[in-house]
């Protein structure tokens, strides 16, 4: 009884290395906002890849800095030559790990806080960072919000000093995510 | 006779202010490209995926930021966040796509429609090749072109 027992542990747990989840979505959010004097500057992108591998914590997120949208035809412009150099540094990344994976129940439906941990890429600067986020299981559905600044300077963005009046030292960023199972 | 010029040189400092105003002004509200009616390089969404996913300067250079019409079998038709359609192009690749965020939702499109879309190219994103999970090529600003 004892062995049968064993064996279907060991079985269970198979299955569940063999399920190692991996949910990814390629239509991810991420939107900044940076109040200023004259005007708010926010921008929008709806085309960030993430992938969530549920077994081991790893995240991870990357974009193409040109496909944020801003209000302003000029403030793109001024945020792709001036402040991203978008030709040099196409893409924006962040890679990193949920800390307390054992809190979140993924085929258990709720809303769960995590802490995040990981290199955040912005204009060639690697960053380490750590944040906070809320990762929510609802039918089986699992998305992921955060919500963080950046500091313009640490990651050596020059904002030229006509528009520097325009955008804020710090720039807060928002992403949502929602996955679907690979 | 030199209060008049001092008062003509005033005149014009404040006319040269207005007009830096005004130019400063409309640079500042220049609206977005018209993709609609623009024109744009045609290429198919199979050519375009395998151009961007070579990594090559000289291909990025002739893509990326510029409007391209790209015809192709719709693979999948999503929603994002802000309900914007997503309309997936089929490539070579299985799991890679032309991912296209339309600007104008279209009607009655299902995957395996012929379509052809044009909108602003941002290049190619890789996905995790560790979890075999290919990139896609994106689209925004997108429309129906005919």
């Amino acid at each position: 009884m004892k062995k049968i027992t064993l064996v279907l542990a060991l079985f269970t747990l198979m299955t569940m290395a063999a399920n190692a989840q991996v949910y990814y979505t390629k239509n991810g959010r991420v939107t900044f906002f940076s109040k200023t004097v004259l005007e708010n500057i926010d921008a929008e992108n709806n085309q960030v890849i993430s992938v969530l591998n549920t077994e081991t914590g790893a995240l991870q997120f990357s974009l193409l800095n040109n496909a944020f949208h801003f209000p302003k035809a000029k403030m793109e412009d001024d945020f792709n030559e001036d402040c991203m150099e978008s030709d040099k540094y196409p893409r924006s990344t962040f890679k990193g790990k949920i800390m307390n994976l054992n809190e979140v129940s993924f085929n258990k439906d709720g809303s769960y806080p995590v802490n995040v941990n990981g290199d955040l890429t912005i204009h060639g600067v690697t960053k380490n960072i750590s944040t906070t986020g809320t990762i929510t299981i609802k039918n089986g559905n699992v998305s992921a919000t955060s919500s963080f600044k950046v500091l313009v300077r640490d990651y050596k963005i020059q904002i030229p000093s006509i528009v520097s009046n325009k955008i804020g030292e710090s720039i807060e960023v928002k992403v949502a995510c929602n996955y679907q199972k690979k | 006779m030199q209060r008049k010029t001092r008062r003509n040189i005033f005149l014009l400092f404040i006319a040269i202010i207005a007009i830096a105003f005004i130019i400063g002004y409309r640079v500042w509200n220049e609206p977005h490209k018209n993709i609609k009616n623009a024109s744009g390089t045609k290429t198919t969404a199979t050519a375009l995926y395998s151009d961007l996913t070579k990594d090559s300067a000289t291909m990025k250079s002739k893509w990326v930021n510029k409007i391209v019409i790209v015809s192709g079998e719709v693979k999948q038709v999503l929603k994002n966040q802000t309900g914007q359609q997503i309309i997936l192009l089929k490539t070579n690749l299985e799991g890679g796509s032309v991912n296209c965020t339309m600007e104008e939702n279209i009607n009655n499109i299902t995957p395996g429609n012929k379509i052809i879309i044009k909108g602003i190219c941002s290049g190619y994103i890789s996905g995790d090749p560790d979890l075999d999970l290919p990139g896609d090529v994106f689209l925004t600003r997108c429309y129906r072109s005919i």
